[in-house]
């Protein structure tokens, strides 16, 4: 009789085990966000931008602010040097754009200075405040306006710091968490590159 | 009558180097400092540096000025939950026989109102203060974003 239980406890855990395996692992990669990102139009120096422009590219979209003095550069730089290190054929497949969340303080033509510093094809873009913050929360990005009494940047913007990667049909399909190497960074384009 | 005048300065040195001897910024050295280059017209960027403190007191990091710089605060990240949230901070302590790291995402210079953009390649002066006064001046090298993973790693075989 306590044999019995025994076995449906394996057979409980395997199964288990299981379904959390096919969660990280399931060829359907449009369930993992379901519900989240979606299309968007934003605004750049170079003119509108609208992700479903970028139909058939993996897009790398990451949300931040120019004054910002270390977590974005580390970021961007990081995504950078992961972008450097594709050969040219998967750098044609692939469109980085940084979206900033301060457009009080960037305006279009500071944002394409800014992102053509870090990589040649990444594209920043803007839009207005409630239009970002619809934008945001459908990716899960989370930023916020910060008043500093004792400094004199005013203000700094608290802000995730995450790279959502598109697929070429315009679905949300990774995150990559702040402090990711290039080369960790690296393995998800190529992953996300991979899959057909 | 030159030897009792010599001894006695030298005794009244002496006590007056005590003043000097074991201020914070005797006791504190500082290793690998860097600041990151940016785009061109920004005029912000960030400083990081270690601090390592050989004295048998704790000392605090208060201050930091820099010819280069119309402000210079210190700040640091809290990572809340992914969310990263940069303050300003008052000091940063650095404990007796131990160190204080400055490096991105946590406690950083944040250098501000730049008079002139960060190149790769050049020093950038910068005067730190310690809590009771002391100076130390040193120079933060300017790297590329593609040059900073070499520094973390070489701080890491400290």
């Amino acid at each position: 009789m306590t044999k019995l239980p025994r076995i449906f406890l394996v057979f409980l855990l395997a199964f288990g085990q299981a379904q959390a395996w096919s969660l990280f692992s399931s060829s359907d990669e449009n369930e993992r966000f379901p519900g989240m990102g979606g299309d968007f139009t934003l605004r750049s120096a170079d003119g509108p931008v609208a992700l479903k422009d970028f139909r058939g590219k993996l897009v790398l979209i990451y949300f931040g602010y120019t004054s910002c003095p270390d977590v974005c550069p580390t970021s961007l730089g990081a995504l950078s040097s992961a972008l450097r290190k594709l050969s040219n054929q998967e750098m044609a497949r692939v469109q980085p754009i940084f979206i900033s969340v301060d457009p009080e303080r960037d305006d279009t033509a500071k944002l394409k200075e800014y992102t053509r510093y870090f990589h040649p094809k990444m594209i920043g873009a803007t839009a207005d405040l409630p239009y970002l913050r619809d934008l945001a929360k459908r990716y899960g990005a989370f930023f916020r306006k910060a008043p500093i009494e004792d400094s004199s940047i005013g203000y700094a913007m608290d802000h995730s710091s995450t790279i959502y990667v598109v697929n070429e049909e315009g679905k949300l399909v990774d995150m990559i968490q702040h402090g990711g190497s290039p080369k960790l960074i690296l393995q998800h384009i190529r992953t996300a590159l991979g899959r057909p | 009558m030159y030897k009792q005048l010599i001894s006695s300065l030298l005794l009244g040195l002496c006590f007056i180097s005590p003043v000097f001897a074991g201020s914070a910024a005797d006791d504190v050295d500082v290793s690998k400092p860097w600041a990151r280059e940016v785009p061109p017209g920004l005029t912000t960027s960030a400083g990081f540096l270690t601090l390592h403190n050989k004295g048998s007191k704790e000392h605090r990091l208060v201050a930091a000025e820099s010819p280069a710089a119309g402000m210079v605060e210190l700040h640091t990240h809290i990572n809340d939950n992914g969310v990263m949230r940069m303050r300003p901070v008052d000091d940063i302590p650095i404990p007796s026989g131990g160190m204080a790291e400055l490096k991105p995402g946590g406690y950083h210079l944040m250098l501000m109102m730049l008079k002139k953009p960060l190149k790769s390649g050049q020093t950038m002066p910068i005067t730190l203060e310690f809590e009771d006064g002391s100076k130390k001046e040193i120079q933060a090298e300017i790297l590329h974003f593609s040059m900073e993973r070499n520094m973390q790693h070489m701080n890491k075989e400290h």
